[in-house]
């Protein structure tokens, strides 16, 4: 277990090293020009050389690459003198943009996007498994079809629709909320809840869906299996096969995608959180596309990656006490 | 100068370029529609009569500001924020629509300033009594500290008039190392001397903007001084979470006596960002609880436009003043077929400028472009020296490109933002008349302006808007037209690549003119040469359209901060309804 750890935390690593110089290239080859767009209007290029050598950005790429990964493990003095800016461990660059630096930024917005992601996991966890698993005990009767004819529309209904209609229904219309506004879950966990219902529905509604198809498919093979059988031959009570025996493997699959799309929302839903103004980091990111806060789009993208990642990596651990035949 | 010439050259001023102003924004004379109440899009009058002290002011915004540092601050509605609530500035803009709107007052100064050398030096007094926000007092050191602190290589983005006009700041890189401009000479705490390289008549007008206004040295935070600027103004900023929200609360050590232009109504401002356009036009619209306290900062959408002229309470609570920017088509002058100027005048008759107005929201947010300079630059009169119809004359477009050895038109490229797709669209289409193909090219707002900007490969076409920023020609003509400001690279205004020396030559003859009604006479007959030669053609004069709640007073656009509510004196009909 220890080797394969080891192996992965490698991995993980690589894939994350590999991300960020991807995106460092992609900065590099555009045609955007930070220094010029902090310069301002009408900025001399005598001011624009200046702009530039404060910024770093007057150094060859590849230096410019080994100082943020210096950064980001041991922080780094940026800027020049005497305008130096002190960004501390983990130093994920500086959003000029913002005036801050970018790990002050995110860890400011992740609870936001935490509060989102969590909220919609659960609430589509227990919708889509529950539709899952009841369609798969009640296969080929009126409620499975009714359930999956529901799922496979409810899926094909993009996150942007989906939130746009529940803005237009729940609030304009029918006034049962009000615009959403996010309140920090410690300052009032009442209102907290309330403004996030709508973004956690737009978001549950969609993943639910494929979930519910998701645990059907892999509840119906699960249920097929002869230690089933077995179980049921032994006179073990119905729910206990279905749940520590049927469960337990049908759900291997369902935890993978679990864990992508978890850690993908704890990077920022940048549709949902733009359309309901949720200040996390999905529109952290979607500010700084507009603004072109290059630090900021290269932090939320290790972000988002490392996420992904690591959670692949846990799921992958949680396998082997999910599934007893698992072993590393 | 003598203190009577200077007196003189203020009317003057004010005179030729603020009454002109009055036939631009007094009403409803742009042939936007009208309503029995008298309000509708080009109404620009106030919203909700007098305010009552006290209550909360909520600003609903789709984003958060660029910057508020004094010594940055150079987007015009930040600007308006900034100097109205939470800085002065040596002189300021009346607080008041349409042409009274645009005449300066003295704010931090007891006087829009004294000239003398022929209006190469300028002296300022400042009032006394004058306070921060901890009480301390406000010196002439630290509005030359602010000045001193906008030449820092880190501290961007901000109004460049000090670099432009000072004199000796070749190589200053502000006042971090500890050196200090001898251009400014600050006698007493109360006294500030400007040496200028060259005569500006308008310096009063100068003053005006964030660069002028006090920032004390032991305050000094660098880049961070963004994020929590120390307040001169009625308000001090009591949180700030960037991109999320701002609240303001009253800076107790504001003395009202010492300010003739901002009230400062509400006890409270809170400035909620990052919301959809078009829901803070329904939330508006709604004005449910804290809603009817609120007004928007981003440009009602067009979307929206017709739910509010259909309803006439409403219909009340909206604003359309003009922008006073100017929409061009620019044309790429460095190369075939645009460096023919007999090829660029004949764009000025091929453009069909009505379908630019419709597919950028019709007449209620428009009005068609006769000229680069705005009305409130040539004295609220349209110039049009061309005659052009607004939907072209696609024959004379063909006659002038036959003339140009062109019979059968030509192909070209155009870029565009995004957002713009549609109007490029249009644009494809009315030039089309007269045998002109174009192929749009659509890039992303993020990086449309580094790509129009970048002279080699810069498109042949391009849109871009610009706006002044004081009531003259110098804020205007020069950033889009001299042809010194051409960079290779991050090229800002100048986009046709336009490099002209009878126009170039000219610039700098009206730039060392020290009387301003010559110099705004010289500027608009510049604007017709210009216009000859053609390095871009107008499109657009556009209005801001902005929602107020049913609860809000006060409010209306202010033309010098392209129609933004003024914020001097913005508030509530009933502070006891307003919630937070």
């Amino acid at each position: 277990m220890i080797t394969y750890l080891a192996r992965r935390l490698a991995g993980v690593t690589g894939v994350l090293l590999a991300i960020c110089a991807i995106t460092f290239t992609i900065f590099y080859l555009l045609p955007a020009d930070p220094a010029a767009a902090a310069c301002g209007k009408t900025c001399s290029p005598e001011r624009l050389a200046e702009v530039r050598h404060f910024m770093g950005l007057d150094q060859p790429v590849w230096r410019q690459f080994a100082d943020y990964l210096v950064g980001i493990f041991a922080g780094r003095e940026l800027g020049t003198e005497p305008h130096t800016l002190s960004c501390g461990f983990p130093c994920l660059g500086y959003s000029y943009e913002n005036s801050l630096p970018v790990w002050e930024l995110l860890t400011d917005r992740l609870p936001v996007s935490a509060s989102l992601a969590f909220g919609a996991a659960l609430m589509w966890l227990v919708l889509g498994l529950g539709a899952g698993i009841t369609a798969a005990l009640r296969k080929g009767t009126m409620t499975d079809r009714t359930l999956m004819i529901g799922a496979v529309a409810t899926a094909s209904l993009p996150v942007y629709f989906t939130a746009v209609m529940l803005l237009y229904g729940v609030v304009r219309v029918a006034g049962l909320l009000p615009y959403p506004e996010y309140v920090p879950l410690t300052a009032d966990p009442a209102a907290w809840a309330t403004n996030l219902i709508l973004p956690w529905t737009a978001l549950a509604v969609l993943y639910a869906a494929m979930y519910a198809r998701q645990s059907r498919s892999s509840m119906i093979e699960a249920m097929a299996q002869p230690y089933i059988r077995t179980a049921r031959a032994k006179g073990m009570p119905e729910p206990t096969v279905v749940v520590k025996h049927g469960l337990r493997s049908g759900l291997t699959p369902v935890l993978t995608i679990f864990g992508m799309d978890l850690g993908g929302l704890l990077a920022g839903a940048v549709i949902t959180e733009s359309i309901f103004g949720i200040p996390g980091v999905g529109r952290l990111f979607f500010d700084a596309l507009q603004r072109s806060d290059q630090p900021v789009i290269l932090g939320v993208t290790l972000l988002a990656a490392f996420f992904i990642v690591a959670a692949n990596l846990i799921v992958d651990i949680l396998y082997a006490f999910i599934d007893p035949r698992v072993r590393y | 100068m003598t203190k009577r010439m200077h007196v003189a050259l203020a009317a003057s001023l004010a005179t030729s370029l603020v009454l002109g102003l009055g036939a631009c924004s007094t009403g409803n004379d742009s042939g936007g529609e009208t309503s029995d109440d008298g309000r509708g899009p080009g109404a620009t009058g106030v919203i909700g009569g007098t305010p009552k002290k006290g209550g909360t002011l909520t600003v609903l915004s789709n984003q958060d500001f660029s910057h508020l540092d004094p010594a940055r601050n150079w987007v015009m509605p930040n600007m308006d924020f900034g100097v109205r609530l939470l800085y002065r500035t040596l002189t300021t803009f009346k607080a008041a629509p349409g042409a009274e709107g645009s005449e300066i007052v003295p704010d931090l100064a007891t006087d829009l300033g004294r000239p003398s050398e022929g209006g190469k030096v300028w002296t300022f007094t400042l009032k006394k009594g004058l306070k921060y926000e901890d009480g301390s007092p406000v010196k002439a050191q630290d509005i030359k500290y602010n000045v001193e602190r906008s030449f820092s290589p880190d501290l961007t983005g901000g109004p460049d008039y000090a670099q432009q006009y000072l004199a000796d700041t070749e190589g200053y890189q502000g006042p971090l190392k500890g050196k200090h401009l001898k251009s400014i000479e600050v006698p007493d705490d109360h006294t500030l001397v400007f040496h200028l390289k060259r005569p500006v008549a308008e310096f009063s007008y100068t003053v005006t903007l964030p660069t002028f206004s006090p920032v004390p040295e032991s305050r000094e935070k660098g880049v961070q001084y963004d994020l929590r600027p120390f307040s001169s103004g009625p308000y001090k900023i009591a949180r700030y979470d960037r991109g999320k929200q701002m609240v303001l609360v009253r800076n107790k050590h504001w003395d009202p006596d010492t300010d003739s232009v901002r009230k400062a109504y509400p006890d409270k401002i809170v400035v909620k960002m990052g919301f959809k356009g078009g829901q803070i036009d329904d939330r508006i619209i709604a004005s449910q609880g804290a809603d009817a306290s609120a007004v928007e900062w981003a440009d009602m959408q067009p979307a929206s436009v017709s739910k509010v002229l259909s309803n006439k309470e409403t219909k009340k609570r909206l604003t359309a003043e003009l922008t006073g920017c100017t929409d061009m088509l620019h044309l790429n002058t460095s190369r075939a077929p645009f460096d023919d100027p007999k090829v660029r005048e004949a764009m000025q008759y091929a453009v069909d400028k009505d379908g630019q107005m419709t597919a950028n929201g019709g007449p209620a947010l428009n009005e068609v472009a006769t000229a680069y300079l705005p009305p409130s630059l040539t004295g609220g009169n349209k110039s049009d020296v061309l005659r052009v119809e607004p939907g072209g004359d696609p024959a004379k477009a063909k006659k002038l490109l036959a003339e140009a050895g062109k019979p059968k038109g030509f192909k070209t490229t155009l870029t565009v933002s995004t957002g713009d797709k549609s109007r490029a669209e249009a644009l494809q289409e009315s030039l089309s008349r007269s045998g002109i193909e174009v192929k749009i090219q659509a890039v992303d707002p993020s990086v449309y302006y580094d790509t129009i900007g970048d002279t080699k490969n810069a498109p042949d076409m391009a849109i871009s808007g610009w706006c002044p920023d004081y009531p003259s020609g110098s804020t205007f003509l020069p950033f889009i037209f001299d042809g010194r400001t051409i960079k290779e690279k991050g090229n800002q205004g100048n986009y046709a690549q336009f490099r002209d020396e009878e126009v170039m030559k000219r610039m700098d003859e009206i730039a060392d003119m020290s009387d301003p009604t010559k110099a705004n006479k010289a500027w608009i007959e510049l604007d017709a040469q210009i216009m000859a030669k053609s390095p871009s053609v107008p499109l657009l004069w556009e209005r801001k359209p902005l929602l107020a709640g049913s609860n809000i007073a006060g409010a209306f656009g202010h033309p010098m901060w392209t129609g933004q509510f003024d914020y001097a004196v913005i508030g509530l009909k009933n502070p006891d309804k307003s919630q937070g």
